[in-house]
């Protein structure tokens, strides 16, 4: 039983960690921007597919594969931005990037549907197979590979974050824009780094995910999905939120596998969503607003 | 001589609601200039065009005699324009630090520069010392207008436009903010201070410039302006000195 339970947390981490990278997109631009990317499910997509073709070009170097969906990611970040978000912010119109966004991805989703085919694509990586045993728990290299890279992501954006410049002028244009730009800052150019951030993220977590989900053209939607749940539940905008959430999304999911049956994660996850907004709609830690004297 | 700052017909609207007509002013290198106004008389609004913020849909600001009309804010403030504005927007969740940091950002690429200037910063306000990693928005209301002052520093501006240093803080702590004021424009920076406490506003600046419901209605020299009539009644009698120094306004 112990087994179990501790074999389950380490594939729900594995997973929950790649959904933190997806959610860690969307919070980032939501913050600078107060809007929401649904394109970031197929960058997701891309990244993967990416990934898949590029290892097998490549004749099983896997990090080749990383490596292109992550620059992949940053591409499509850096067109969806200058294409869509910029462009339409100067109409100060908040809802047509949203349905703009919307429309980008069905059509993303159609184009990959006719070049790729709707049958799954088995993405087995070279540490696919390589199994470590730790008493009665088993556990891939893929899963080892996943957690070291999640991890590195996690920590390389939030030292970003936390002790670059540019870091903190991304946190300065999430608190206030309009200050922001009286500091120097350019509010479009970290607008813009925000993106890119975002979708190389989720483009990286797309080549990691490619192997473990059922690699359709509609692959990213089912993750974007659980992502929109945690940024919730970790309160949007905020990043260590962000990552609790997702890693409990993520055991979520193994353990109600487990247990109950896969058919009820959703369910699970979007009941938990809806009683963290009834208990706490500012998200599980909620930055303290204390009164201005 | 060229003025440090000159405002020609400025015509300000927000959307298709027109807030000032015809604004001119002018700032000298070295001066302390105020613009006073009751409440909505579009005090803030003519500091967010010289700052940038607002785009004005006629007329032309020149700065150092380049014409500055269309400048976004981040390339004024490279240039040497800094706004604290109205209610002191500190970044809340940044540290008191970063904050200053931040207003230093056009020289982010050195490093040893920026230090200095916090620590010169630190020299100028030794509260903020003490509060170096705390969030800045648990700072109190006053310390808070010393980091947005300093913050505004850090940049090295040659015009520091001022929106309602004295709002909602306490006599005492009011009195530090000016002295302050008047130390960094002797030490060769020059202001533009809209206030509405008229009496600390006329005291610390050389000239004025009077605003009633967007338009320019009297200025001169801040000597003239305190036995100009108008200004007396409007803004001197007792009952607005108190109003000015007590009542926090809403924006
Ligand atoms: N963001 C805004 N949108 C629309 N109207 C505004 C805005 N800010 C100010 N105004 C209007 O512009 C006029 C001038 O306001 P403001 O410049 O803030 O005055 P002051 O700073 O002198 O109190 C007022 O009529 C005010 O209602
Ligand atoms: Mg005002």
């Amino acid at each position: 039983m112990l087994t179990v339970i501790l074999q389950q947390g380490i594939n729900g981490v594995v997973v929950g960690s790649l959904y933190v990278l997806v959610a860690l997109g969307l919070t980032l631009i939501y913050g600078v921007l107060v809007q929401i990317n649904f394109a970031h499910a197929d960058i997701v997509t891309l990244g993967a597919f990416t990934a898949y073709f590029v290892t097998h070009l490549f004749s099983g170097n896997y990090f080749a594969g990383i490596a292109a969906a992550l620059i992949v990611g940053a591409i499509l970040g850096w067109l969806v931005n200058a294409v869509i978000f910029a462009p339409l912010r100067e109409r100060a119109n908040e809802l047509l990037p949203l349905i703009a966004t919307i429309g980008v991805s069905i059509t993303l989703q159609n184009v990959m549907l006719v070049l790729l085919g709707p049958i799954p694509y088995a993405f087995d990586t070279p540490y696919s197979n390589n199994v470590i045993r730790f008493g009665g728990i088993f556990l891939t290299m893929q899963s080892v590979l996943i957690i070291m890279m999640s991890t590195i992501a996690i920590g390389l954006l939030y030292a970003f974050m936390k002790f670059t410049i540019l870091g903190k002028a991304l946190r300065a244009v999430s608190q206030d824009r309009e200050t922001a730009a009286l500091m120097g800052i350019n509010p479009n150019q970290l607008i813009m780094l925000a993106f890119v951030i975002a979708s190389a993220l989720a483009g990286m977590s797309g080549a990691m995910l490619g192997p473990v989900l059922v690699l359709t053209p509609f692959a990213g939607t089912t993750v974007i999905v659980k992502a929109f749940a945690i940024v919730i539940i970790g309160g949007f905008g905020n990043v260590e939120g962000t990552i609790i959430a997702g890693l409990i999304v993520g055991l979520i999911e193994s353990y109600t596998t487990q247990f109950l049956d896969p058919g009820l994660i959703d369910i699970v996850v979007f009941a938990l969503l809806l009683l963290m907004l009834a208990v706490r709609p500012t998200g599980l830690i909620a930055e303290k607003r204390e009164e201005n004297v | 001589m060229t003025p440090l700052f000159a405002a020609e017909g400025l015509e300000l609207a927000y959307g298709q609601v027109p807030a000032c007509r015809n604004i001119s002013f002018h700032v000298e290198e070295g001066e302390v200039v105020t613009l006073i106004g009751a409440n909505g008389a579009g005090k803030s609004t003519t500091l967010r065009a010289v700052a940038g913020a607002l785009i004005p849909r006629a007329g032309s600001m020149r700065f150092h005699g380049r014409d500055i009309t269309r400048l976004r804010p981040d390339e004024r403030t490279n240039l040497g324009i800094a706004l604290v504005p109205e209610g002191r927007h500190v970044f809340p969740f940044l540290t008191v630090r970063e904050n200053l940091e931040l207003g230093g950002f056009k020289f982010r690429k050195e490093s040893t520069r920026v230090r200095t200037l916090i620590e010169q910063m630190f020299a100028m306000f030794p509260r903020l010392r003490a509060r170096a990693s705390q969030n800045a928005g648990t700072l109190s209301g006053g310390e808070q207008q010393m980091l947005v002052l300093g913050r505004a520093m850090m940049s090295e501006p040659r015009l520091l436009c001022l929106d309602e240093p004295s709002l909602g803080l306490a006599p005492l702590v009011v009195q530090d903010i000016f002295r302050t004021i008047r130390s960094i424009n002797a030490a060769g920076t020059s202001v533009l201070l809209v206030e509405q406490n008229a009496r600390y506003a006329l005291e610390t600046a050389s000239r004025g410039y009077v605003l009633q419901t967007g338009s320019i209605i009297v200025s001169g020299s801040c000597s003239a302006l305190k036995q100009d009539e108008r200004v007396h009644q409007a803004y001197l009698g007792r009952a607005a000195v108190a109003a000015g120094s007590q009542v926090p306004v809403s924006p």
